[in-house]
């Protein structure tokens, strides 16, 4: 091929292949070093037994993930609950609500809400969404909700705002944005003559896009969902400041407690002892799967969404 | 006895080795003339340009057999410097392709890659490939201005003068006014007519009008053979072969 | 009433729910950027740039070494990511392209561009901090060049695949090398959305606390030597908030108004450019 001929192309495909090449070799040595600084507490505690064991001992030098990985999930999903349908919502709105004038507009307000970094959510969460749950929400919820009989267990204790409740709410809020974006672009993507079709028939507005739009958008949905599933997993700022690091399952969302990403954030550079360091780093190394793995299977519905042109 | 720009010589060429996409072809494009390739969708007429100028090799596992004779050399062996070749033998595509460039360094590009680089040499040669594509009355104001603010005709016009500024020998053009309005279309087949006289034209048209407005010889292919090739009054009037006679008169298309 | 009308109104409820999600997110957006604002401006005063942070509980200091830190970081930052993305996105886009290897680096990327920031963090420590024993700056930008990475990498592959092909091969036809169609015709064709794509990425790695927390760290006092720990505006409003003091809250509403600010400034940059760019 005559492009190999020249010594320039040569040198600069080669250049640009090294560069392409660099990303394979970040996340292989991102899971070599998470491995290798982990093995001291992998060998010591195994997998099974650190996953289910609740004790966080620096000094009795016991370890187990399982406080840390019940927070992750319970915030995740809490996040997840509230930020779905208020993001899919969003992007009907702005794809077929919204008089065109606003279409724009709103949309600019989304793209600006998602570029807004999780450390200010958290900071604001702090200052401002803390004291007023504290002081409204959370007793309003205790005097409610709380006093149902099987539900009540999720609101039991003193509503101080710093608590599981707080922290979903905010990581919630923070990933609507992202995931109103994802689903506006999922939803544009159907063609407007399946729409017409159906409009022809004689459906409603909601009935196109309850029948057509969301079935035909439901893999770029998915993903994106999946997308913002990983993002939340792997969330600290968002939740740092208002969650309390403190190491226990709890059945009260108005309770403190624990994340792997607070605990790394807080506890990292306190880890006086290997067996402590090297626990934390067994952390990062579950998180890291885990959210690799939600990632992949995200990237894998999207593919999956833009290979097929109709149904 | 009229002299040859090119001959092909059983030509036999292999998509990624394997579609044979064109079979046996031999014919020759006499020197300033017009030659036009006709024929319906997936002919191979297409293939059989992109073959003078060497496109092919742009992409992995393409193979020529045969012959293709410019200047004596055969242009499809390895040893040729690709380069050179398509410095000789430029090539005008289907739909406008102006560089993100003002109108000056679209038509300069060529010449700055041959190292041309003194600015009043770069003007010189500028001004006569715009005037050579009868495009310098329109866009002499507006050479510094980008080549997208030009409308599709002048851009196609634009891509020409490009091509005629590094003084090629032959010029290929694939379907050049296709996606063209009537007026743009009737203002390069002028040009190109005018051109000849300087330069040897292959030209493939899927319009077999502007193929007999256009060209002194044509060939006809089908299915990667060429069914025949002559004299364009000849092939429109009197066609040896059947196939020729049924797609002139329209029996398919 | 009858079935039609039945779903027609369903149709309308629908919509009105809609508009009020719709609501509900602007709602948030207005909240968190107005208390920004509000708590931000109040606390904004010149101490904030010209002076360092003042021992604890003393009142007056500021967070000039932060600025000035978190400035040095994202710029070295952005000057080892973005050389990295934008040739490893010609790769995807040009000499490697529709080849298998191209595909599996493009989805490596796009994972890794949504992967957990504070676990960047600790890579880059048990490289970069733990063997030579100490906290440094170029820890810090490191560990945002390789959020960046990815990013600038996927911008870059897609903006060049979004200049057609027949463009190239015009140059192509013109006897140019594929270096020079490249970086002469591709480049040139693709370069507004290959800069906004950087534009974004700063805006996204300049809020980004928790890779700098075990690389960067910090630093009470103005330094501007990356071998050692730096301050980062990020950081330090990490470390503010949680403190005790008033003086401290303050400081991190106005530290966090400025960063605001810069990243929704560049975003809008970012989108406008591309806005006005595609329209023609």
């Amino acid at each position: 091929m005559f492009k190999k001929r020249n010594p320039v192309d040569l040198t600069f495909s080669f250049i640009t292949g090294i560069a392409s090449v660099s990303v394979i070799i970040i996340v292989i040595g991102i899971l070599y070093v998470l491995f290798s600084e982990s093995s001291l507490s992998i060998e010591r505690f195994g997998l099974l037994k650190f996953i289910t064991s609740v004790e966080w001992d620096p000094v009795r030098e016991s370890f187990g993930a399982a406080a840390a990985l019940y927070g992750t999930l319970v915030t995740t999903v809490l996040a997840l609950v509230i930020a779905i349908p208020v993001a899919i919502g969003i992007a009907i709105f702005v794809t077929e609500v919204a008089p065109n004038f606003l279409k724009g507009p709103v949309g600019i307000a989304i793209e600006l809400l998602a570029a807004i970094p999780s450390i200010i959510y958290g900071m604001w969460g702090l200052f401002t969404l803390a004291p007023i749950m504290a002081r409204y929400v959370e007793p309003f919820l205790q005097k409610t909700i709380g006093k149902l009989p099987l539900v009540g267990i999720f609101f039991e204790g003193t509503p101080l705002g710093i608590d599981l409740f707080t922290a979903s709410t905010i990581l919630g809020i923070m990933i609507i944005p992202f995931t109103a974006s994802i689903s506006r672009e999922a939803f544009a993507l159907t063609p407007s003559v399946v729409k017409e079709s159906a409009y022809a028939i004689g459906a409603t507005k909601w009935e196109v896009v309850k029948d057509v739009v969301l079935p035909y958008s439901k893999l770029g949905v998915f993903g994106g969902i999946a997308i913002s599933l990983g993002r939340a997993l792997g969330e600290t700022m968002a939740v740092a400041f208002v969650l309390g690091n403190k190491n226990q399952i709890t059945t009260s969302l108005l309770d403190a407690a624990a994340t792997v990403t607070v605990k790394l954030a807080n506890e990292f550079t306190e880890a006086d002892k290997d067996v402590y360091l090297s626990s934390l780093y067994y952390l990062a190394l579950l998180l890291f799967i885990m959210s690799f793995v939600v990632l992949a299977i995200a990237k894998f519905l999207l593919l999956k969404a833009e290979r097929r042109p109709g149904r | 006895m009229m002299e040859k720009a090119l001959e092909v010589k059983t030509l036999n060429f292999y998509y990624a080795g394997k579609t044979h996409a064109l079979k046996n072809i031999n014919f020759p494009v006499y020197k300033n003339s017009i030659t036009a390739l006709i024929g319906p969708s997936g002919c191979g007429k297409t293939t059989l340009l992109r073959c003078f100028n060497r496109m092919h090799d742009l992409y992995p596992g393409n193979r020529y057999e045969g012959e293709i004779i410019f200047n004596g050399i055969n242009i499809l062996s390895d040893r040729i410097d690709l380069i050179d070749l398509r410095s000789r033998i430029g090539m005008v595509f289907q739909k406008p392709t102006p560089f993100p460039m003002t109108v000056f360094d679209n038509i300069a590009y060529g010449l700055r890659l041959k190292g041309i680089k003194k600015r009043s040499e770069l003007s010189e040669r500028v001004e006569e490939a715009l005037k050579h594509a009868a495009l310098w009355d329109e866009v002499k104001d507006k050479l510094h201005v980008s080549a997208y603010e030009l409308s599709g005709g002048q851009q196609q016009r634009l891509c020409i003068a490009r091509a005629l500024a590094v003084k090629p020998e032959v010029l290929l053009f694939d379907e050049p006014t296709s996606a063209l309005d009537p007026i743009s279309t009737g203002k390069i087949e002028e040009l190109v007519i005018a051109l000849k006289k300087d330069i040897t034209i292959i030209i493939v048209t899927h319009n077999m009008q502007q193929a007999a407005r256009v060209s002194d010889w044509t060939g006809f292919m089908m299915l990667g053979e060429l069914i025949e090739f002559g004299r364009t009054d000849k092939i429109f009037t009197n066609p040896s072969e059947k196939l020729t006679e049924e797609y002139i008169t329209g029996r398919f298309g | 009433m009858n079935r039609e009308r039945l779903r027609v109104m369903q149709s309308r409820i629908a919509f009105v729910m809609s508009t009020l999600t719709a609501l509900f997110g602007i709602f948030w957006l207005v909240f968190i950027i107005g208390d920004v604002l509000i708590h931000g401006i109040g606390a904004l005063n010149i101490n904030l740039f010209i002076n360092d942070p003042a021992p604890a509980g003393v009142e007056g200091g500021g967070l000039r070494n932060a600025f000035v830190g978190h400035l040095l970081i994202t710029l070295f930052a952005t000057l080892i990511g973005v050389p990295i993305g934008v040739l490893g996105g010609t790769f995807l886009a040009e000499y490697g392209r529709d080849r298998g290897i191209s595909r599996f680096i493009s989805a490596l990327s796009d994972i890794m561009v949504s992967v957990p920031a504070i676990v960047v963090g600790t890579f880059v420590y048990a490289l970069l901090v733990k063997p030579l024993g100490h906290f440094s700056g170029w820890a810090g930008s490191v560990a945002l060049a390789i959020i960046m990475i990815p990013v600038v990498l996927r911008t870059t592959e897609n903006m060049l695949s979004l200049v057609p092909w027949t463009i190239r091969e015009a140059a192509f036809a013109l006897g140019a090398p594929y270096y020079k169609v490249i970086i002469q015709v591709v480049y040139r064709g693709a370069a507004t959305g290959i800069l906004t794509g950087i534009l974004l990425s700063i805006a996204r790695v300049t809020g980004e606390a928790a890779p700098l927390l075990f690389t960067s760290f910090n630093n009470a006092f103005f330094s501007i030597n990356m071998n050692e720990p730096i301050a980062s505006l990020t950081v330090s409003i990490f470390q503010y908030a949680m403190g005790p003091y008033d003086s401290w809250h303050a400081q991190a509403w106005a530290a966090a108004l400025m960063i605001t600010v810069f990243i929704l400034f560049i975003t809008l940059i970012g989108r406008l450019i591309i806005k006005w760019r595609y329209k023609r």
